[in-house]
């Protein structure tokens, strides 16, 4: 056993030997490192490495946690979260954590993530891919972002366990004018197949073609998603996923199980997986993770749990625990059958719209909601792009966005951007009918 | 908090070819309680600390951070700073203006002590308070009680000989997704934040039974009274939190110095004021009533700081005056690619985060009108209360808000309540109709997310009544 280990262990026996009814200890030793940039120049390089141990600690139906730094004051701290427990409230709802000993999956983190040696390059690879495709004259900026975490777990109901996750982002959005912009991102867990230039092409390609953006118009329209914007639709269902959020009613799935909540190509899962910047193995309970099926075919199949929600839902965790609420750690959706081609050649007059931000709802038991497309936006008729728009909202219930999804894509992209294309996602190409936009009157 | 360990840092930059190097720790006690539908969630209490290190040279920039506190480590993280700053190979180096040295100790003290309140007080506390929520003849389906408090002791120093530290106690309660259901409909109060910066005295001031259980009333009355707008130009009263996102989304965020300047470009966005564009200092966005004020130093705020993150002395910022652009929110990078001084508003979440150009509080300033000549000669108008969905496009210029508690104004009387108007307007259009302020101003709370990774700052936004002539409603 290793050191580190030995001392999350130590930290679980201190809580059990004080009384408690279950302890789980998990230490992570993060390095996280990012680079900056604007301007097509790097305005900062950041690093910050985290020695931290989160406990989880329950004594008669009370649920406490801590954080104990770099393993300092493991005593006192312990003993002053199992005076906490004793002071606290019984929450006769809370149904325990997993149990059992279990074989998890190899860790297959890339530790050369942690030794870039010229980050800054896949930075001007990105920039110098964009420029090829708009001209020397661009404004570009982003971030590049490394992760490489090392985590120890154990727990006194028997999970016990060790995992390594890597990441590697880069996010670049380059302007060919002020209101000429594209976006793309290039997500890995891995340096293997990491692409910087990928992300540049899609970022200069939409710019090119957000010449010269119109005022949009307001109106219902069928709709082409660029599978970044799709991603951060795909995070929004997912956090409605959550137990959590459907006990709490921030959640349209509420009371919906088994119903059909989508067309019968809408299949939506959760699969961490080790080609995610989200990959792991065990959630934060030491329930091994797998891939879940939140949709299946249009009907919503389960929620994300751990192991306190499912006992209330009568079911199994689903390897989803967070400390407090459950959530999805790595969305995808399958593939459909479709080309964007395709898609385009079944719109007569739509949008395709590419990247979007400040998504909000007015009641997130009902679903209604709006979002605001940015960068690239452009009216589509009969099949082609007629014209570059701007300033428009996409204002609709997100219910009735998946119920009027009529095409998915073949091809998908990992994308995760900031906090908007979160979590991660496996998002495809998607085109749904009859979506109301408006604009400022 | 070991400050040896971050004067050493300090000492350790000094030795390297820099420009300006800065040590900066935080020690923070942080509690969190999470009530669900009545029944204690978890109840969380820990101990934050860590240190940092930002780095000047050779006109780039390099920040790192720990929370591993020893020499051996401090040696690491100044090491890393310095690589990540030379690494950057600017064209055009970066400069901080120029600012004296600070050596001060300030603090907010608090009437009564958080850390005095035990652990069963504070959980009696909020559950009185969920009991208010339930305490109303209606059908409430779920709710949310959110609880953080936390006590921070700051420290920082800089090359120029700055020694500043502070203590900082600040509160929050968040109530979220109180939803009601009464003859199949149903009716959701989706956020609302408290927040405060003091001790426990926080909830004699927020009275948040009173208003919570007034928010299940217009929730009920929305249900059974709420009638649809008939969309149209017409007279919109905000009350103080519409007017105060008002202020924060479509003055303050567009006034920050760095988006302007394009480094926020990839996240955030940038403004729609920007060098050589149609807007900058001295262009009219509003009319002579419009002055939004950014001011860190409100006591009690829960944006409240004297000295910010760069140890710059905080001071009102008057950003729109009597409808003119008048001040950018500034850093010491960005004052000094625009040719000024910093305002003191750079501020960090903590020690792992660099600081970026921030708000704090920002408002509309008060007028001499009462609330009763506010709506007085209004033939036909809605009055917005308070908001549900919100967003504004990245440059800070397509905005929309939608009335949680609204009404309709007849002949300057207030009458049935209405269903989440909207208003979907840009900020020129906004600021322009306003034709009348009120005298009282009133302050709401919010968590302003900016920063990459994200950085969560406490804020206050607010106003007073403000009256918008012919705007457009649906």
């Amino acid at each position: 056993m290793s050191e580190i280990m030995a001392k999350t262990e130590e930290i679980m026996k201190k809580g059990k030997a004080l009384g408690a009814d279950e302890v789980i200890a998990t230490t992570v030793f993060g390095e996280y490192r990012q680079l900056r940039f604007s301007n097509n120049q790097i305005d900062i390089g950041v690093a910050w490495d985290d020695y931290t141990t989160n406990v989880l600690l329950t004594w008669q139906k009370r649920v406490v946690a801590t954080q104990i730094k770099n393993f300092q004051n493991i005593t006192p701290t312990m003993e002053q979260l199992f005076k906490l427990a004793k002071a606290s409230k019984e929450n006769p709802m809370y149904g325990g954590v997993v149990q059992g000993k279990f074989k998890y999956a190899k860790p297959m983190a890339d530790k050369s993530i942690r030794d870039v040696e010229n980050p800054s390059e896949y930075i001007y690879e990105a920039i110098a891919a964009a420029q090829r495709k708009i001209g020397k004259n661009i404004d570009a900026g982003g971030i590049l972002f490394t992760k490489y975490e090392q985590v120890f777990l154990v727990s006194s109901e028997g999970p016990e366990g060790q995992d390594e996750r890597s990441a590697i982002e880069l996010s670049i959005r380059a302007f060919a004018e002020r209101d000429e912009s594209g976006h793309g991102v290039e997500c890995n867990s891995s340096l293997k197949g990491f692409n910087p230039a990928r992300a540049g092409e899609k970022a200069g390609e939409i710019a090119k073609m957000a010449k010269n953006p119109k005022a949009g118009k307001t109106g219902k329209f069928d709709i082409i998603f660029e599978p970044l914007f799709w991603g951060s639709m795909l995070g929004a269902y997912g956090m409605m996923g959550s137990a959590f959020f459907v006990l709490t009613k921030m959640s349209v799935f509420a009371d919906k199980m088994g119903q059909k909540v989508g067309p019968a190509i809408v299949t939506i899962r959760d699969n961490p997986g080790k080609y995610s910047v989200s990959n792991r193995v065990f959630d934060d309970e030491g329930a091994p993770v797998k891939e879940t099926v939140f949709i299946d075919k249009g009907v919503l199949k389960t929620y994300f749990h751990n192991t306190s929600t499912a006992k209330l839902f009568k079911t199994q965790t689903t390897g989803h625990a967070g400390l407090v609420q459950p959530m999805p750690w790595s969305l995808e959706m399958d593939a459909g059958d479709m080309t964007k081609d395709e898609m385009f050649e079944d719109t007569k007059r739509g949008l395709y719209v590419t990247n979007t931000w400040y998504t909000r709802f007015q009641n997130y038991a009902t679903g209604d909601f709006s979002t605001i497309p940015r960068d690239g936006i452009f009216l589509i008729e009969n099949g082609e792009i007629k014209e570059s728009w701007k300033e428009i909202r996409l204002s609709d219930n997100i219910l009735n966005l998946l119920a009027n999804i009529a095409g998915i894509s073949k091809e998908r992209m990992h994308v995760h951007w900031w906090g908007e294309a979160d979590p991660p996602s496996l998002s495809p190409y998607v085109l749904a009918r009859n979506i109301q936009i408006t604009r400022p009157e | 908090m070991e400050k040896d360990i971050v004067d050493y840092c300090l000492e350790l930059a000094k030795s390297k070819k820099i420009e300006y190097a800065e040590a900066r720790a935080l020690d923070t006690n942080v509690e969190n309680m999470v009530i669900k539908n009545g029944l204690l969630d978890a109840f969380a209490v820990s101990k934050d600390s860590g240190f940092c290190v930002r780095i000047l040279a050779d006109g780039g920039l390099g920040f790192a951070s720990s929370n591993k506190w020893t020499k051996q480590e401090a040696v690491k993280v100044v090491n890393l700073a310095y690589k990540l700053a030379k690494n950057a190979k600017r064209k055009d180096k970066i400069k901080f203006a120029e600012e004296k040295a600070v050596r001060t100790k300030w603090d907010v003290k608090q009437k009564k002590k958080i850390e005095n309140v035990s652990a069963e007080g504070k959980i009696e506390r909020l559950m009185e308070i969920d009991k208010a929520i339930m305490s109303q003849k209606t059908n409430v389906v779920a709710r949310t009680l959110v609880y953080q408090s936390t006590l921070t002791e700051k420290y920082f120093v800089n090359t120029e000989g700055s020694i500043i530290s502070s203590f900082v106690p600040r509160i929050e309660v968040t109530p979220f997704g109180v939803t009601i259901v009464e003859g199949g409909k149903m009716e959701q109060l989706p956020f609302k934040w408290f927040g405060y910066t003091g001790g426990w005295e926080a909830f004699e001031k927020w009275k948040l039974e009173e208003d919570l259980t007034r928010e299940v009333q217009v929730l009920q009355r929305l249900l059974r009274e709420g009638k649809a707008v008939k969309p149209g130009k017409m007279d919109l009263v905000c009350g103080p939190e519409v007017v105060g996102i008002a202020c924060h989304e479509s003055c303050g965020h567009p006034m920050e110095a760095d988006r302007i300047l394009g480094r926020e470009m990839s996240q955030a966005g940038r403004s729609f004021i920007y060098p050589g564009g149609p807007y900058w200092i001295g262009t009219q966005i509003g009319s002579e009533l419009v002055t939004i004020i950014d001011d860190p130093a409100i006591e009690n705020s829960y944006g409240y700081y004297l000295y910010d993150d760069e140890g710059i002395k905080a001071r009102p910022r008057y950003l729109y005056k009597k409808g003119v652009i008048n001040e950018f929110l500034q850093n010491r990078e960005t004052a000094a690619k625009l040719g000024t001084r910093s305002n003191g508003a750079s501020r960090s979440i903590n020690y792992d985060r660099e600081a970026i150009v921030r708000m704090a509080n920002t408002y509309l300033q008060p007028g001499d009108m009462t609330e009763e000549e506010i709506f007085e000669d209004i033939k036909y108008g809605i009055f917005m209360n308070s908001f549900t969905e919100w967003n504004i496009d990245d440059v800070r210029f397509n905005q929309r808000y939608i009335g949680r508690e609204a009404y309709i104004i007849e002949k300057g009387e207030l009458k049935a309540p209405v269903a989440r108007p909207i208003i979907e307007t840009t900020t020129k259009t906004f600021w322009m109709a306003v034709d009348g302020v009120s005298k009282k101003v009133g302050f709401v709370s919010a968590v302003c997310g900016k920063g990459d990774p994200g950085q969560g700052v406490p804020v206050d936004t607010g106003g007073p009544l403000a009256r918008l002539r012919g705007v457009y409603i649906k």
